[in-house]
């Protein structure tokens, strides 16, 4: 390939914000909530630039941009009313529960917290990307209560997307207090997944207070581990390097992941693929349908929530291959500990090496903004898979 | 701390290929990296999938020990388990390897770990680096808290030899000269008068075999 055909092969890569200039009043809303630094405006121009490399696709300026200038592709509202539609006759409900994927725990807990039984499940990746729009048409559809739980403003992967979201709903209250569906329309919580410690399996070695990228961990003498929950932000790299398997991470406990391994490994047709995915790597529209009959999808709080051990059991449940998608370091909505997890998975891959499973475990960086990288390391990956099984085949 | 690595799979999997029910024991102790339940865990994850691909199906249990060295501890932690167990494979250094071959002299027990030595733990740079030989006869006070024993190759009680090449060994350019190491914080502590104290060779029986408590 030429240059020039290379710098058109980059040119032409899908993006999933575009920033439409001829609708662009240049109010500079966008530009002053962007957590990521990603939209400026132009100096001499006067005009909002959109630098897309430095994006995380939070959404936080598509659903604020007053003359909606923005086009994106996860989430926009066209897809979340068709969701919301569908989604009422299929739960037969009229209750909305809109979780940031960060902090949604399981039924039980939304239950507890919200004191419904029956609901609409709206999980996506920052409730603050969701335009008001969405809450009225929803209300318009005939959904009576709608429920919002999003993250602790300072466990917020966004940075910016939880106080947003308070300011949007504390408006939109007011504005439906006026239009008389009563005060707290919308109802807002929060919620944050954090570590959890079992004290009687410590071995106080002090590997969580090493990796801890927050200092959450400490070790107090004589060899007592505590965590300060208020500093922990639920990466889970402690309890992928507890050597004494004494942390869970909140709904993401280790059991829970791997009665998930099960259900998929068994659902799968072969070469089955399994991916561990970073859910901030990658976003799922909403209505893309099913996956290809021998992939399945876990997403995870983070790449460092990717354990070893669930690797090893995806394998013995006779998982053809593993791909791990993660952010890069750059992108890592933690403190770069994809990078921790990164190596977590060459180590293991040198062991996998001995026994000569080492090219049916493979680790990938991705992004949103590239909504089609993702797929394009998995179609590689899968036709690795299918390489190597076919050749086990004739053997 | 005691520092191991892990045995390569295929010679674990030689070890134990004749026996079908293992207890994978782990220890909690000095063992580092911790080889506790986790790796007792993906010890016979990999080892199953290894098995499988050599035909051959093993029934793994898996559990730990606190210090695998200390025999009332282990006896009492392992023996429940033992009855099931054909074979034992230890994660433990070779102390916690021989005190279980001790303690159930009718099972045959494997070593999954290379034991390498006594040492350091740098977090940072991901090293481990030996410091101790259990020698019997710390000499540690008298050399600014550098031992000579384990960190000059030769293992000189009166250094530097003439090999000391711009603080480096003449055995090993990456590894530091420790006579110089020991120079350098006598001088920075004023003591280099220490440096002229002539030591007599070792008494290596000082290390002895037992000691009783």
């Amino acid at each position: 390939m030429n240059e020039q055909a290379i710098e058109e092969k980059v040119i032409e890569e899908k993006v999933a914000l575009e920033l439409n200039e001829d609708y662009c009043a240049s109010c500079s809303i966008c530009s002053s909530l962007c957590p990521f630094e990603a939209l400026k405006k132009d100096e001499e121009t006067g005009k909002t630039v959109l630098e897309i490399e430095k994006c995380q696709v939070c959404g936080l300026c598509y659903s604020t941009c007053p003359a909606k200038a923005f086009d994106i592709i996860y989430y926009d509202i066209d897809s979340l009313t068709r969701y919301l539609e569908k989604a009422k006759q299929e739960y037969d409900s009229n209750t909305l529960v809109i979780m940031c994927k960060g902090s949604a725990p399981d039924f039980s807990k939304v239950e507890e917290l919200f004191g419904v039984t029956k609901y609409i499940p709206l999980s996506v990746p920052c409730v603050g990307r969701i335009p008001e729009e969405v809450f009225l048409k929803a209300l318009t559809m005939g959904i009576r209560a709608i429920n919002i739980l999003a993250c602790d403003d300072d466990f917020c992967r966004f940075d910016k997307g939880s106080p947003v979201t308070a300011r949007k709903i504390l408006a939109l209250n007011l504005l439906l207090g006026q239009l008389g569906y009563g005060t707290g329309a919308i109802n807002l919580k929060r919620n944050n997944l954090k570590v959890k410690i079992d004290k009687d399996r410590c071995i106080a070695c002090g590997n969580c207070v090493f990796y801890c990228p927050y200092d959450a961990a400490k070790l107090e003498s004589p060899g007592i581990v505590s965590f300060d929950l208020a500093e922990c932000k639920g990466c889970g790299l402690c309890v992928a390097m507890c050597p004494a398997l004494a942390l869970e991470l909140e709904n993401w406990e280790r059991e829970r992941i791997s009665t998930l391994i099960s259900k998929l490994s068994s659902e799968m047709e072969r070469p089955k693929i399994l991916v561990f995915r970073c859910q901030w790597a990658t976003f799922s529209p909403l209505d893309n349908g099913q996956s290809a009959p021998n992939i399945r999808i876990i997403d995870l709080p983070c790449a460092a929530r990717v354990d070893p051990f669930h690797i090893l059991e995806a394998f013995q449940k006779g998982v053809d291959g593993v791909l791990i998608a993660a952010c890069s370091e750059d992108d890592c909505k933690q403190e770069k500990v994809s990078g921790k997890s990164e190596h977590l998975v060459a180590v293991l891959g040198e062991r996998l090496s001995q026994i000569g499973l080492q090219e049916r475990l493979h680790f990938c960086t991705v992004a949103p903004r590239y909504p089609e990288r993702f797929n394009g390391e998995l179609e590689q990956f899968s036709q690795e898979i299918v390489t190597i099984c076919s050749k086990e085949g004739r053997e | 701390m005691i520092v191991t690595t892990p045995k390569p799979l295929d010679e674990v999997l030689d070890l134990i290929a004749p026996y079908s029910n293992i207890l994978i024991v782990g220890c909690d102790g000095c063992t580092t990296p911790p080889r506790g339940l986790r790796e007792a865990k993906t010890l016979s994850q990999l080892l199953e999938l290894g098995g499988k691909l050599r035909n051959k199906e093993f029934a793994f249990e898996v559990t730990t020990t606190t210090k695998q060295c200390d025999v009332y501890l282990t006896a009492s932690t392992l023996k429940p388990q033992m009855s099931r167990a054909t074979a034992v494979l230890s994660l433990a250094c070779g102390a916690g390897v021989q005190t279980i071959a001790g303690i159930f002299p009718e099972i045959p027990v494997f070593p999954a770990q290379n034991t390498h030595f006594i040492g350091t733990e740098e977090r940072e740079g991901g090293t481990l680096e030996q410091r101790c030989a259990a020698c019997g006869d710390c000499l540690l006070g008298e050399t600014g808290g550098i031992c000579p024993v384990t960190r000059c190759t030769k293992g000189l009680l009166n250094g530097p030899c003439g090999g000391s090449k711009e603080g480096k060994c003449e055995v090993d350019d990456e590894k530091d000269c420790a006579w110089n190491l020991i120079y350098e914080r006598l001088e920075e502590q004023g003591k280099l008068v220490l440096l002229k104290v002539y030591r007599p060779a070792r008494d290596y029986q000082k290390s002895g075999w037992r000691i009783t408590t």
